[in-house]
């Protein structure tokens, strides 16, 4: 069977077939789910603010234009629904308040002996959970959803310059996390 | 020559550098063995992130969200369904009251007398006589500011309950 475009999802919801929805939230879930555990650092909030954005999207489908791709425009929707459950007043005492120009120091948040007993793919995948939640966002979008960073501009409301900036500052940060460690000799 | 920051690894990495740039860094990463250790280990990383496995939601999700889905879109028309039943409720019984109220004034402004044999359907024709009359009174003068006051009454309650519905209804796609 033929892969059906988002686009042509949408015009069959907006048509009336409510069902075909579950091909959207199929085809998003899970990488949107990504997204929010590694913003939110936590399963059930993630999910819970999934399903939020899930339906905040089907309630706006109307305003949905088709001037973005459905991908940035949903991807917008959880990235500000997930900043909104961040700025809580319960989230806001347990948030990193981080901006462009905070730092961050991966190798404070582990110690010596941790960073030995790991294999480098689970090093990169535990790191990720711990970066801010910005900079989390900006490389789950870049490397798992595959989005451009003139898309992840847009869905961050950050310039292109910026975004690069933050891209290239998480990797430089998993980069010295993985120099400094005992992976170093083996893998460079 | 250009210096060889983190900034310029990560551009050449991501292939943003222009050849003469680009052949720049080459050289020097041939020359620098503490260079050559930073970029492969960034470009480990870049290569580490681009496998990186999506998380999985837990099983049911989506016939959950689904289910969530109709149920909404279900109780919208249920809320419109009680603003009309209760509007028109509200105006049949104002119509009931004036015409009970109409009807008691015409009988008693109906002579009768003890022991009168008429017919109820005698009166039929001083009934509608009557009718004419009260309703020329209360389209005129006091009556119709009384019907106007009553209908602004009417307006404003269906004003307040459209008024709350679009909150709720409004409430609900921001949530």
């Amino acid at each position: 069977m033929r892969n059906l475009s988002d686009q042509e999802i949408i015009d069959s919801v907006r048509k009336g077939n409510d069902s075909d929805y579950s091909i959207i939230v199929n085809r998003y879930k899970n990488k949107a789910f990504a997204m929010l555990k590694r913003m939110l650092k936590n399963d059930f909030d993630a999910e819970e603010v999934l399903q939020d954005c899930f339906l905040k999207a089907y309630n706006s489908l109307k305003a949905f234009k088709g001037e973005a791709k459905f991908s940035t425009w949903f991807y917008r929707i959880v990235y500000n629904t997930a900043l909104t459950r961040l700025s809580s007043p319960k989230r806001k005492t347990e948030a990193e308040m981080t901006s462009i120009e905070d730092h961050f120091d991966l190798e404070s948040e582990y110690g010596s002996d941790e960073i030995e007993r790991k294999d480098v793919n689970q090093l990169i995948q535990d790191t990720i959970h711990k970066l801010p939640e910005r900079y989390a966002a900006i490389i789950t979008m870049f490397y798992l959803s595959e989005m451009s960073i003139e898309e992840i501009s847009e869905v961050t409301g950050m310039s292109i310059s910026n975004v690069k900036v933050m891209l290239h500052r998480s990797r430089n940060s998993l980069r010295d996390l993985i120099l400094n460690s005992r992976l170093a000799k083996e893998l460079i | 020559m250009i210096q060889i920051t983190d900034e310029i690894l990560n551009k050449y990495l991501d292939s943003e550098l222009n050849r003469e740039e680009a052949e720049q860094v080459k050289s020097a990463l041939r020359n620098s063995e503490e260079l050559q250790r930073k970029f492969n280990a960034l470009k480990l990383v870049q290569d580490k992130l681009s496998i990186l496995k999506e998380d999985e939601v837990s099983a049911g999700f989506t016939e959950k969200l689904m289910k969530k889905i109709v149920i909404r879109k279900s109780a919208v028309p249920k809320q419109q369904k009680y603003f009309i039943a209760s509007v028109a409720t509200f105006i049949i019984v104002l119509s009931l009251v004036i015409f009970g109220f109409s009807i008691s004034v015409m009988i008693s402004a109906t002579p009768s007398s003890l022991g009168d044999t008429k017919s109820v359907f005698d009166s039929i024709p001083n009934l509608s006589d009557g009718l004419v009359k009260i309703l020329k009174h209360l389209f005129s003068g006091a009556g119709l500011s009384i019907i106007g006051s009553i209908f602004s009454i009417v307006v404003l309650i269906s004003g307040h309950f459209f008024f709350e519905m679009q909150k709720r209804s409004k409430a609900n796609l921001s949530n």
